[in-house]
């Protein structure tokens, strides 16, 4: 029944204690954050759930659909963080991991600058979020407070023709190795931590008077790319991700504007960059699955992480996904709900062509399981469901779902003859009830529900 | 060796969206008196079945029985450049692997484009019999899977001696379109037993809208939780869809 071998019981989830920020959750929680009598676009939130909550699971922080300049969960949540770093002084001497950040405020007018912490040594782990998996939230957010960003203002066309300021930036951006950096600012770093469900958080910032960079050392491949003038933008990233490098490097050459054919390279705001990569490295292996021969049996893949539980259902059938969170009430998107609020979105084989309403993390799912795919030779549907608990108090980026799909992939799936079979798993597994799944899942109603061909053919 | 020609490049175009709603690549089954496409969608829900007989095309010319597998979307590619009144020179290099298709107009353009190495799957036949059968405008049941698809994923067929009901429902609301024997729309029905069965929009709604083009009249049958059969009306040859129920 189960060639997997026995199942093993449910493992308990882990609650991180809130107290171990200094700060009681419930501060952050106590009132619905977000009322306001803005519209909601229609058919924005599929599935509807307390009032106010579902808003914020829907914007993240980022479509301000209350109509505040800007989210009252983060500013609540990031004035907690104020006392994180102190750093007096107008000059800063660090290693940049390299990091880069892109703005996007004030669109097509950034702010454009490195991300340096105040340590002169090998501190590649501060943004390189492939290193993160199976640490704690905060030792991420301690770690990442340090860095302090560095800015100027540019125009996202600028690449290329924006000065030496901004080639310095860009040179270091491609950097393989952390570069040592001097920066001498115009005000010594203010500013709290940046928290953002897209971008991994950072500390301070302040403007840069100068910059000066010590050596820096390029990727051959990632000079290739950045030299390649008529190359365009998509068919580099897919060069660079098949010549193995790390998908938070092309990301962070992408959004300082490296690739592309000469006249179209632009900034990208790094939160958008994120998407862009994952979306353009998972079409290209989409396209692949789909050539691929089909799994055998069900399988199910599980993981635990910062408190989100993910179950990963692969079915025996041609390419589709989708991917379902569900956010408790006093987790960070949902922090007045009475309900848990469900966001999801579906694809089928052809694959999608509108933007998926829950953002980033769909397209960061999807470049792990199709990479999966692609390794092992194989096609299947996937289902991803993610009970997002309490203990997730904090956002830190998509790279958490991306890294956490991959690290389930890397375990060896638990195999099922059946799809009564492994939701009888999930059921246990998950807190969530098997009946809530199915009806919130396009996915499951259609493996439920809809009937196949064969069942309608004569024998051959 | 296989050629033919069409007066209409048009109705080439009409006949590669028809097969495009279901498959991305196709083996057309090529022989002395017809051409033939019998595909599956990828997930095995539904499947074409067109037939062009050679009265069809204005000429027609094929010497032995072949395969060949055409990449259906870099085709309709090609296809929707097409003017009007163009007329369309299909021809096969069988050495070079290579389709060329002419179009003649004002001036001739001739597009090249590889074949693809791919076998067809075998596809048994269907081992149902329907309780049903209805004939109407195709403008009708597009107008419905659209309608339908405002307000659910899935469509409900039912009939009675008197009529056929076509309708959906869903969080918004619920749609509903009835035709009894003096509509229109309905020129024939047939019923033995009442039946009903429910059906995804994502497939029919793909279906009816690539062979609206085709044809203006259309047959469906159905029985109670069993597939349904679309039978497009056209000239010397046959479109046929199959789609399997969606149990509620």
């Amino acid at each position: 029944m189960n060639p997997g071998g026995p199942i093993p019981p449910p493992k308990k989830s882990r609650v991180l204690d809130p107290s171990t920020f200094g700060f009681e959750l419930a501060k952050i929680v106590e009132e619905p954050a977000v009322l306001s009598d803005l519209a909601i676009r229609e058919g924005f939130l599929r599935f509807q759930a307390g009032e106010g909550a579902s808003r914020c699971v829907a914007c993240k922080g980022a479509r301000m659909l209350c109509g505040k300049t800007r989210c009252p969960i983060i500013l609540r949540v990031s004035s907690f963080f104020q006392v994180v770093p102190k750093i007096s002084s107008d000059t800063l001497a660090g290693s940049t991991p390299p990091g880069v950040f892109v703005g996007r405020i004030g669109y097509p007018h950034v702010y454009v600058g490195p991300l340096t912490p105040p340590i002169l040594g090998d501190t590649t782990l501060l943004d390189l979020p492939e290193l993160w998996i199976g640490r704690k939230i905060e030792e991420i957010v301690a770690f990442r407070s340090m860095l302090v960003r560095g800015k100027t203002r540019a125009k996202v066309s600028d690449v290329g023709i924006g000065g030496r300021l901004l080639e310095a930036i860009t040179e270091l951006a491609l950097a393989s190795k952390p570069v040592d950096l001097e920066l001498t600012f115009d005000r010594p770093p203010r500013g709290s931590m940046l928290l953002d469900d897209e971008v991994q958080p950072f500390g301070p910032s302040a403007i840069v008077k100068k910059m000066k960079v010590g050596n820096a050392h390029w990727d051959r491949s990632v000079q290739k790319v950045y030299a390649d003038t008529d190359l365009k933008a998509s068919e580099a990233v897919l060069t660079l991700y098949k010549e193995g490098v790390l998908v938070t490097k092309i990301q962070r050459a992408f959004s300082i504007g490296a690739f592309g054919l000469k006249p179209q390279r632009r900034l990208v705001p790094t939160r958008w960059s994120i998407t862009a990569v994952d979306s353009i490295i998972s079409n290209a292996l989409m396209a692949k699955v789909r050539e691929l021969p089909i799994i055998n049996e069900y399988r199910l893949y599980e993981y635990d992480h910062l408190d989100n539980r993910f179950e990963i259902l692969m079915i025996p059938s041609s390419w589709s996904y989708e991917s379902i969170e569900a956010w408790y009430p006093k987790t960070i998107w949902n922090p007045g709900g009475k309900e848990i609020v469900y966001f999801g979105d579906y694809e089928d084989y052809g694959g999608r062509s509108s933007y998926a309403s829950m953002g980033g993390c769909y397209y960061a799912a999807r470049l792990a399981v199709t990479e999966h795919l692609v390794g092992e030779g194989r096609q299947a549907s996937v289902l991803i469901l993610r009970e997002i608990h309490p203990g997730y108090i904090l956002p830190v980026g998509v790279w958490n779902v991306r890294e956490s799909v991959r690290s389930a992939l890397r375990n060896q799936p638990l195999k099922f003859n059946s799809l009564e079979e492994a939701l009888g798993r999930i059921a246990e597994r998950l807190e969530i009830r098997l009946e809530t799944w199915k009806r919130v899942s396009r996915m499951l109603r259609l493996f439920l529900h809809q009937r196949r061909m064969g069942d309608f053919l004569e024998k051959i | 060796m296989f050629r033919f020609r069409l007066s209409s490049a048009r109705a080439w175009r009409n006949v590669v969206t028809a097969i495009s709603a279901l498959v991305d690549e196709a083996v057309f089954n090529i022989d002395p008196e017809v051409l033939r496409v019998r595909a599956m969608d990828p997930s095995h829900v539904a499947m074409v079945d067109l037939e062009w007989r050679k009265e069809a095309f204005d000429e027609y010319a094929c010497d032995k029985p072949l395969s060949l597998g055409i990449n259906i979307n870099d085709m309709l590619k090609l296809l929707r450049r097409v003017g009007e009144d163009e007329v369309l020179d299909l021809y096969l290099d069988e050495a070079a692997a290579k389709l060329f298709l002419k179009f003649s107009g004002k001036y001739i353009r001739t597009f090249s484009m590889a074949t693809l190495d791919i076998t067809g799957e075998e596809i048994p036949a269907l081992k149902v019999t329907f309780n049903t059968k209805a004939r109407l405008t195709t403008k009708c049941l597009l107008q419905t899977v659209e309608d339908a698809a405002t307000i659910s994923d899935n469509i409900r067929f039912e009939a009675t001696q008197e009529k056929l009901t076509m309708g959906a429902q869903g969080d918004m609301g619920t749609f509903s379109v009835d035709l009894d024997r003096s509509s229109e729309a309905l020129l024939d029905l047939q019923v033995k037993e009442p039946s009903k069965a429910t059906f995804s929009l994502n497939f029919l709604s793909q279906i009816v809208k690539a062979a609206a083009p085709s044809s203006d009249i259309v047959t469906i049958e159905f029985s109670t939780n069993i597939p349904i059969k679309l039978s497009f009306e056209i000239p010397q040859g046959r479109l046929e869809y199959v789609v399997a129920p969606y149990i509620e």
